[in-house]
Order: structure tokens, then sequence, then C-alpha cells
């Protein structure tokens, strides 16, 4: 089982405080990895189920016999081809949705309860249909992240638009502001923050979904090296891939963060807090 | 003077459902002098911001007619400008560009509008920050930002909506003496929103005193005060007798807006 660490971006608030997290943060890293040796070593010792926990330095070796294999960059591709093109196709049509829902009252209202219903309800039981549709080649993982980035971006995209300042598009009215400028120096600058905050978001889901759909079905991609790994009962191989998985969100999260913060240089200073990202 | 705003019999009824009709003005006349300085107090709810709504062209239905020189107003209009009672700055922008805003959207370039600009951001006493964003900002220097934004776009007319009425006491006098400064340096023509009575009769020529529901004007008194004034004009006692006068005629509609709101609130 993996467990998913929580990212969270300090505010600067002294170096002192700064240096504290750090030690808190240092501790908790070598806390897991005598835990985890613990129960390596029982797991040795055949007190507990031999081998479901490999010791770190096995893993440590599998995680260095993966980036070696030639095979798995072209898992990492084709995870990395599906995430791309998902994720753009998903929160593109998104996007466009949404601001089209923030411009027309009508068109909001009419299709927001169907939204809001198939928004909450888990992505994954569509699986079967995206198979059906599409095989099970690249093409259904592509449709499954694009599927799972729409949601949180229509969502987050519609909602800005919808709670953008009155008065500032009174200011625009007030200026005599063409269609054109108020579009692009009222509302694009103004959606910025929602939209990046929804982007973050569905990039997150779209990795979680198109997993999801290589465990299932697929010849290739990290979520089907996983899946193999396991059926195989290669245990060290397998937490490999899960960590490295992890490493790669992690790091994709973070340039998500760096884009927020950077965006919001402006609020004086509060910029963006990292959320942990909860997924059905 | 030429009268450069003309304010007709102009009524507004807000219907949002057709169930509770909320008639905010009636019958509302009153012609502006080029150059002048008028401010309109009245109880909260009186019609005050609807008033500048339709001035500036914000609200497109209403009966009655707004003329500028003479010609009819539909629309948002070039020579009338708007600060509005909230914050409405943009927050994306540093107080430079927000006051080079309305130059940057006339097509105006870069090094000419910054320059523009500058000027306006000194004349609301703003120099050394240019570069700041609205975030790093006290309420008040934002509500000055705004100002000086409407002023870049050099309106005929600037209509002020209550710009510093979540401002203290002390602040809000010495902006007063600000606005007058700009007042008198660009013989711009004002209308000011206000609650306050010490600043109403510090500013303006003439004060307009509107009536709690439907939205009237009661009264209109003329300042006679002589200018250039600051606000130390207001230890004097003819300052002193325009305040009671004006506190006398609002105490009335401030309890009969009490009142009324008292009772709609025990008839829910
Ligand atoms: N968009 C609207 N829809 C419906 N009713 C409105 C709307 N705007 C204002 N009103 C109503 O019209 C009346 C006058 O409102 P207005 O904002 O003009 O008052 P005001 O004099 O500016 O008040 P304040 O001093 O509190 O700003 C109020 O009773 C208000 O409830
Ligand atoms: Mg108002």
């Amino acid at each position: 089982m993996a467990q998913a660490g929580v990212m969270a971006a300090a505010p600067a608030a002294g170096a002192d405080r700064e240096a504290t997290v750090f030690r808190i943060r240092a501790l908790t890293v070598v806390c897991l990895l005598a835990a985890w040796e613990g129960l390596a070593a029982l797991g040795s010792l055949e007190i507990l189920y031999g081998d479901v926990i490999p010791s770190s330095w096995k893993i440590a070796v599998a995680i260095w016999g993966e980036i070696t294999a030639a095979d798995f960059y072209r898992d990492l591709g084709i995870t990395f081809a599906e995430h791309i093109v998902g994720f753009v196709v998903g929160s593109a049509i998104a996007l466009a949705l949404g601001i089209s829902m923030g411009l027309n009252p009508l068109l909001r209202k009419a299709i927001e309860p169907y939204l809001n219903a198939i928004g909450s309800t888990p992505k994954i039981i569509f699986l079967p249909i995206l198979f059906l549709i599409f095989g099970t080649g690249i093409d259904s993982k592509m449709a499954k992240g694009a599927l799972s980035a729409f949601f949180p971006v229509v969502f987050s995209t519609a909602l800005g638009m919808i709670l953008i300042n009155p008065v500032l598009l009174r200011v625009g009215k007030s200026f005599n502001l063409n269609r054109w400028h108020t579009v692009t120096k009222i509302y694009i600058p103004a959606m910025v923050n929602p939209v990046i905050t929804g982007l973050r978001l569905g990039m997150a889901i779209t990795v979680i979904g198109v997993l999801v759909a290589e465990l299932k079905f697929a010849d290739g991609g990290l979520g089907y090296r996983l899946g193999n790994y396991y059926e195989q009962f290669r245990i060290a191989e397998m937490y490999a891939i899960i960590l490295i998985i992890f490493a790669l969100a992690a790091v994709a999260n973070m340039g998500m963060t760096r884009l927020q913060v950077y965006a919001n240089r402006h609020q004086g200073g509060s910029g963006a807090h990292s959320l942990s990202v909860a997924t059905n | 003077m030429a009268d450069i705003l003309e304010i007709s019999e102009v009524s507004k009824t807000y219907d949002l459902d057709g169930e509770n009709p909320v008639q905010a003005l009636d019958r509302v006349t009153l012609d502006v002098a080029e150059g002048e300085f008028v401010s309109v107090i009245g109880p909260s709810g009186c019609g005050k911001s609807t008033l500048f709504n339709i001035v500036g062209g914000l609200i497109a239905q209403y009966e009655g007619s707004v003329r500028i020189d003479g010609r009819a107003v539909d629309g948002a209009h070039r020579d009338v400008g708007v600060v509005f009672q909230e914050e409405s700055t943009f927050p994306w922008r540093t107080t430079l560009d927000n006051v080079a805003f309305p130059l940057e959207v006339q097509g105006m370039g870069k090094p000419e509008r910054d320059e523009r600009a500058r000027k306006f951001v000194s004349l609301v006493g703003l120099e050394g920050f240019e570069n700041h964003y609205p975030a790093q900002l006290s309420g008040g220097m934002k509500q000055r930002t705004a100002v000086a934004r409407t002023l870049a776009y050099e309106p005929r007319i600037m209509l002020l909506d209550e710009p510093f009425g979540a401002l203290d006491e002390q602040t809000r006098m010495l902006l007063g003496d600000k606005m007058l400064e700009i007042w008198a340096a660009l013989n711009q023509t004002m209308l000011l929103i206000t609650h306050n009575i010490t600043e109403a009769v510090q500013l303006s020529d003439r004060v307009v005193v509107m009536s709690f529901r439907p939205g009237k004007i009661k009264e209109v008194i003329s300042i006679d005060l002589p200018r250039p004034r600051s606000s130390e004009v207001i230890s004097t006692p003819k300052f002193g007798e325009y305040v009671g006068r004006l506190w006398t005629l609002l105490r009335e509609e401030a309890s009969r807006g009490m009142v009324e709101a008292e009772a709609e609130l025990a008839a829910r």
C-alpha cells in the first residue's frame, strides 16, 4: 500500500520556524524509514508475511533497475503522452465551457445540474464504456485523462467567472470598454487564479485517472508496469514504480504551485495554499 | 456658466421579480453648471447610487431624461467618469497601471500614458507608491488610486460615490482638502455623494438633500463660503450654521428611514 505525502508550502515567517519545519520533516522521514525497516525485518524473520515489505535497500536497487531499463522509458513515455493529451484536451474543453457558462447564465442554468451530477460520481464507472469505445490501447487512457481533467477545470472556471468582482465590470463599463477589452483587460486577469487552481487540481486528478485505466486494461504505461509487477509478485519493483510515480507527481505539483505563487505575486504575499488532492 | 448636466424628472423603479417593486427615485430634477461642485446627501437607500448609475450610463432603463451639453445620454458616456462606492482598483495592476488603465484602453502608448498617469498619481498624493499593488495599500490609498484613475480618463463630469465613506474622520477631512485642490486645479465638474454633512459643506457650491424612499430632492442649499477653502473653514460660525440647517433637514429623513426600516423588519 502506498502512503501519499502531503506537500505543504510554508509561508516565510522567520528563519527559525523554517528550520523547525525542516527538522520535523527530516525526522518524519527518518521515523518512517525506521518503521519500514522494522516491518521488513519482521517479514524476513517470517513473523509477518515474508516479502510483502522488502527492505529499503532492495527497493533502492529496484528503483535503479527501473531507471536504467530501456522499457521503463517506453512505459514512462506512454503514460506521459496519455497524461498530457488527456489533460490538454480535457481542460481546453472545460475552459471553453466554463467561460461560456460564466458569460451566459442561461447556458449555466441549463447544464449545471448535469455537470454536478456527473462531477460528483466516481469517473471510474465510465471506464468500461471508454474501453468499449476507444479500445484498450492508448486512446482510452487519453479519454479517461480528459474526463478526469474536465471536471475540476470546468467547475473552477465557471465559478471564477461568476465570482468575478462586479464592481470591476462596472468600472470597465464606466470607461466605455468594448467587449474585447472587457475580456482581455478584466475577465482574463481576474480569472488567472481560479483557472490555475483548477488546472492544478485537474492535472493531479488526470494522473490518477490515467493510472487507474492503465491498471485495469493496458499494454503499456507505468500503471501497466505496476500491475504486472504485482501479478508477478515482484514486490520491490512494485514499490519502486510507486515511489517513482509519487516523485513525478510531487514534482508536477510543485511546478504548478510555483506557477500559482507567481500568478498571485500581487495578492499581498499570500501566495497559493497547497491542497491535498482527494479523489475517487 | 452654462449647465453641463441637466437631470429632469428622472424616476427609477427596481422591479426584480415583479413582486416587490422598489421606487428608488421619484422625479429628480437637477442642473449642474460647468466647474461646479455639488454634493448629494441623504439617508442610506434613498437612491443616491442609483442616480449616479443613471447619469453614468450604467443603468439604461429609467424614466425622465439626462442630458449632457444638451444631448441625451444613453449608455456609458465618454464625458462622465465614476468613482465607485466600493473598492474598485484592479488587484493585478500596480498603482501606476491602475491609473493608466483608461489611457491604455484608449490605445495610448506606454511611455506617454505612464507620464500622464504619473501626473495624476502625484495629484492625489501617491508619489512613491507607483509600483505598489492595491493589496499593499491602505483603504484610503486604494480609493485615491481609483480617484486618480477616473481623473486620468479626463471626463468632463466626475461622479464620486462616497469614495471616502469607509475612512476615518481625519483622513476623510484631509482627502477633502485634496479633492478641493484637484477641483480647483482642473476646474473639474464634480458630483459627490456623501453621508457626511461636514464634508458636504466643506467641499460644495451646492448641497442636494434627498429624502428617504422614494428618493426625491428635498432641498438644495447653496453654500456661500469663500473659496479657496480648506478644512479650516470648519471652525467658522457660518459653517456651523450650514451644518445645523442640513442636520435638521436630514434628521427628519433619517428617522423616517429608520422607522420604515423597522416596520419592514417587523412585517417579515
Ligand atoms: N440592483 C438593484 N435591484 C433592486 N433594488 C435595488 C438595486 N439597487 C438598489 N436597489 C434599491 O434601491 C434603493 C436605492 O438604492 P441606492 O443604492 O441607490 O441607495 P443609496 O442612496 O446609494 O444608499 P447608500 O447610501 O446606502 O449607498 C434601495 O432601497 C435599494 O434596496
Ligand atoms: Mg450608495
